[in-house]
């Protein structure tokens, strides 16, 4: 007789175990699953934030998390972009926008008629079509949905800080009734594959059917079964330093987050309402963290107080993220550098995942195979899009960049190149987190000039074509004209509806 | 100015001018030139005569009447197949072109079936489609515009004649500016890097080109012949390598959808013409001879035979590279995969669409050479592996094909699929090529694979709300097919071939 998966644990800490024992319950308590949390001690510094993408807006919608209170909790400022610069020399720096939709135009993709145009002589830039890159440029929030009828939209991440975003988190979840219990593991008893209960420090025992491990890179539950096997990225990516830390607030807040190159890696300059938070990840091997904490106002032009923690970064992914009845959900299933704001997508996604594969029953599980193989797929996506900023690099005589441009790639990734550098288009996998705007903008930022374009666009004679790319170019900046700017939108976060946010 | 790129295609059949009405069009014509070559001694392989959806999106691109293309062709409508004695001797599925029911709360609806049946009920999923339904009833009308109601949740194809849909697209081919050259191709000459350069035609003619497109069925003169692009043998997987098509009298009830009926050593299509019907016994010669088959067939058929049968040799499997140096090929000379899920056609209008915008502007570049390789290999990939689960999902015993089939090694990706749907009900979606989830379900249930599981989140549903939605589904399914008009009604009054006929002799007589 086969019997439901009744109870669940989830053990792990930070945002990503609350948000899975949140989002679990949230699903399967109505089918009757029971949910615990065990929190481990936080590895949080009170530097930390959070970068996001749009996507943590839907889970939030799903938990039923109001954003305004959230972005009051977490001193939380909404983002249109990111504005990469110093990543060529003498280039200017480009912005990728999040869940910007360039629009429909005709039967191609924008960026098709775009390059006709700029063959021909057009001085505009892909950013100036590109709703999101404008509103993040002016310091305004793209507000949805802006023009349903060309399909012109953009959307925005948030900047949050880290603990203060958990901590709302945990509150969530305490006020969902999900039991939690705190402290260090003393014990995991194995059956095979299988995780049969954990054992705390304090003497507490946790029995469950089935395992989270939101460990983050401790792993404590994964690396303790047999067959779990660590395949790192360090090949690809040469960074395994994060250091954060803080400023002073802006005065008038920008609508995107910085991430400037420098000789030895890159810093992030991430606006929060009342600091702004820096982080710099950098590779050991050319800078030492003394040096890095030395130089970071220096670097980031911006000064620098408080408390600097430097933390461990191995990227690199589970072979196997779910092992017998214990699934690992982000960092735990794999971890990589925070460039594209991605480490609670990573989460988010496997925890989207796992409930679309919650098990059939306690005993097998055989949804771990897709499971496996889904996530694979996911992260590989995002790091080919990690890496493409550091392949794309034009910073020449610098080690740690060349070494960088010539790591190995997925073919996939070279493909992906390939494509674009022959036609200016981008085709996109299965599982992909990035958009095709979000390639587009990556690899014309990232200097890309293609070859030539989609042949079928010069069935558009030379006028028409003017017409309906300057008809684009209005359009985008009159509907970026009337979003609200990032101050106003933070200021009228006391007032709940004022700025339509839902 | 530069000249225009010229764009050679060697052969004229479906293929042929398919490419061809979708170069002209889709191509400014001041960058490419397009001439197609062929011999009116050479008949056209015409099997596929069933389509699928995706067949109307690239009439529609090419601006083609629908109507007009229905009369030409001798058309009727398709909502889907209907698959007899498959997963065992009695069974009937229809496998549509439309979902079961709608997803609710991120759950697939066969979950909350699923339930249902769980709970005691009896319902089979055909229930919950509106296109199996509407098909069952012999009844036709076209998707409701909107996007709420379950009328909307399906799509269609069409059953042409073949060679007439190729006469109706050479016209339109050649209407806009698409040069034909009749001739057999004696030899084919390259230049010194090994592109394709000239066709030599019997009469002495030659034609040159700067790409070439190898429509020229199984022979593939040029991928194959040229070129020398290996082939990959599927056969193992896909054991049937003869097809013997006959066609008979048209069927008194037009049915709106084909039908495969598995026979002792293969199957046989029935596909439903405004004239006549489509038939055929595709077979695996391992497992029997030509003459049996023929009995067989002769056999089982429902209306009189109007010609006699005549032998196709195939084998399954593909070019491993459909592009290669200039040239590209399209149809039976890149691959072959039997018409059991009425494929051939899509396989040469999605290579066409994959084409068109890596087309090369001069000398071809290996980077969209590769692209397009990669884009067909998926499609080639999913098609096999989901016509293979037909075979090897069976519980027959009543031939030897079959427990061949049901004991062969199957590729894994798919044994993976198989498996994970036996368990819990679970179908992995993907972005590029055929058949999505709906597709998957309809022939795992159909093939007599039931999960063991349903999804835990369908759980969270309570009960009674859960059956009272599906009982609901369920009656307002049958209340507008009652309302739908019959299949050869509905065609009578939109696109009736033999009026079209009538009236095109009625203005001939005016003019004389």
């Amino acid at each position: 007789m086969t019997r439901r998966v009744e109870a669940v644990a989830v053990v792990g800490r930070d945002a990503p175990l609350w948000l899975a024992a949140a989002a679990i319950q949230r699903s399967l308590g109505p089918a009757g699953v029971r949910v615990q949390a065990v929190e481990l001690p936080s590895w949080l510094a009170s530097a930390d934030c959070y970068s996001t993408l749009p996507s943590l807006a839907s889970m939030h919608r799903l938990l039923g998390v109001d954003e305004a209170k959230m972005l009051r909790a977490a001193s939380g400022v909404p983002v249109a972009a990111q504005r990469f610069s110093n990543w060529a020399k003498g280039a200017p720096p480009y912005l990728i926008a999040y869940d910007d939709q360039a629009g429909e135009a005709g039967d191609l993709p924008f960026v098709q008629y775009w390059l006709k145009g700029h063959r021909e002589g057009l001085r505009a830039g892909i950013e100036d079509f590109s709703l999101g890159c404008v509103c993040a440029r002016a310091g305004r929030v793209p507000l949805g949905p802006a023009d349903t009828e060309a399909k012109i939209s953009a959307s925005y991440g948030y900047n949050l800080d880290a603990r203060d975003y958990a901590e709302a988190l945990k509150q969530l979840v305490t006020n969902r009734g999900i039991e939690i219990l705190s402290g260090r593991i003393a014990d995991v008893k194995l059956d095979g594959e299988r995780v049969i209960g954990i054992e705390l420090e304090g003497g507490e025992r946790v029995e469950a059917d089935l395992f989270v491990d939101a460990s983050g890179a401790e792993r404590v539950l994964m690396m303790r079964l047999p067959g779990a096997e660590f395949h790192s990225w360090r090949d690809r990516f040469s960074c395994d330093r994060v250091l954060t830390a803080s400023a002073t607030q802006f005065k008038s807040l920008p609508a995107f987050t910085q991430i400037s190159a420098f000789r030895g890696g890159w810093i992030g300059i991430h606006p929060l309402q009342d600091r702004t938070a820096i982080t710099a990840v950098y590779s050991s091997d050319g800078i030492s963290d003394q040096t890095m904490i030395a130089q970071l106002s220096v670097l980031a032009r911006l000064p620098v107080s408080g408390e600097a923690v430097v933390s461990e970064l191995k990227p690199g992914l589970l072979d196997r993220a779910w092992i017998g009845n214990c699934v690992a959900i982000g960092e735990a299933a794999v971890a990589m550098e925070p460039l594209a704001a991605i480490p609670l997508h990573l989460a988010q996604g496997c925890i989207s995942h796992l409930v679309t594969l919650f098990p059939a029953t306690a005993e097998e599980m055989p949804e771990a195979m897709p499971y496996n193989d889904v996530i694979r797929a996911f992260a590989s996506n995002i790091a080919d899009f990690t890496q493409a900023h550091y392949l794309l690099n034009g910073r020449f005589d610098e080690p740690f960049w060349e070494q960088s441009r010539e790591a190995p790639a997925t073919g996939t990734l070279r493909g992906k190149i390939d494509l674009f550098s022959a036609r200016g288009e981008v085709s996109l996998r299965d599982n992909e987190t990035f958009s095709e705007q979000n390639w587009t903008l990556l690899f014309l930022g990232g200097g890309i000039e293609p070859d030539g374009f989609d042949p079928r666009i010069d069935l558009l004679a030379d006028q028409p074509l003017i017409e309906l790319v300057q008809q684009r170019l209005r359009a985008v900046a009159e509907l970026a004209k009337n979003m609200p700017s990032v101050d106003q939108f933070v200021g009228a976060l006391g007032q709940l509806q004022a700025v339509g946010v839902s | 100015m530069n000249q225009p790129l010229q764009i050679v295609i060697l052969g004229g059949g479906t293929a042929g001018w398919m490419a061809a009405t979708a170069l002209v069009t889709m191509l400014p014509r001041q960058r490419y030139s397009v001439t197609l070559v062929e011999s009116e001694e050479i008949g056209i392989v015409g099997v596929g005569e069933a389509t699928l959806p995706q067949m109307k999106n690239f009439n529609d691109l090419l601006g083609i009447d629908e109507a007009e293309m229905m009369r030409s062709t001798q058309a009727t409508f398709k909502l889907g197949i209907d698959f007899v004695d498959w997963g065992y001797l009695g069974s009937s599925y229809v496998h549509p072109f439309g979902v079961h029911g709608p997803p609710a709360s991120g759950l697939a609806f066969h979950q909350r079936w699923q339930r249902a049946l769980s709970a005691g009920r009896d319902w089979t999923i055909e229930d919950f489609s509106f296109a199996i339904a509407a098909a069952r009833a012999n009844r036709f009308d076209f998707p409701a515009a909107g996007k709420s109601t379950i009328n909307s949740t399906y799509a269609y194809a069409y059953h042409f004649d073949a060679s007439l849909y190729a006469t109706y697209l050479r016209r339109i081919a050649e209407g806009r500016g698409a040069t034909r050259v009749e001739g057999k191709v004696h030899d084919v000459e390259q230049d010194a890097k090994g592109d394709i350069q000239t066709l030599l035609l019997e009469s002495g003619e030659r034609v040159e080109g700067d790409f070439f497109i190898d429509c020229s069925g199984f022979r593939s003169l040029l991928l194959g012949g040229k070129l020398d692009v290996e082939w990959e043998d599927w056969s193992h997987w896909l054991p049937c390598d003869r097809a013997l098509p006959v066609p008979t009298e048209r069927t008194g009830d037009l049915t709106p959808y084909t039908r495969v009926t598995a026979m002792k050593a293969g199957w046989r299509w029935r596909i439903p013409l405004q004239h006549r019907t489509g038939n055929g016994y595709v077979f695996s010669s391992r497992f029997i001879d030509e003459d049996k088959a023929r009995e067989e067939l002769l056999a089982s058929l429902d209306e009189p035979v109007l010609a006699e049968p005549r032998l196709l040799k195939f084998q399954a499997g593909r070019r491993t590279k459909s592009w290669e140096r200039n040239c590209v090929a399209l149809g039976l000379s890149s691959g072959f995969l039997e018409p059991l899920e009425s494929t051939s056609i899509y396989l040469m209008q999605i290579a066409i669409m994959h084409l068109v915008p890596l087309f090369p502007g001069g000398r071809p570049d290996a980077r969209l050479v590769a692209e397009f390789n990669r884009r067909m290999d998926l499609e080639y990939d999913r098609i096999r592996d989901f016509l293979i689960l037909h075979y090897h999902l069976n519980s027959r015993e009543d031939g030897e094909l079959w427990r061949y089939c049901r004991s062969m090694q199957v590729p894994d990706s798919l044994t993976r699929k198989i498996e994970i749907f036996r368990h819990s009900g679970y179908i992995e979606d993907y972005r590029d090529g055929l058949f999505n989830a709906p597709s998957w379900l309809s022939v795992f249930l159909g093939q007599g694979l039931r999960p063991e599981h349903y999804h835990p989140l369908a759980d969270a549903i309570p009960l009674e709300r859960l059956l009272a939605e599906l009982d609901e589904l369920r009656t307002d399914i049958a209340f507008r097919i009652d309302e739908m008009p019959k299949h050869a009604t509905f065609l009578k009054r939109y696109a009736d071939a033999e009026a079209a006929n009538h009236s095109a002799l009625h203005k001939a007589e005016a003019r004389l």
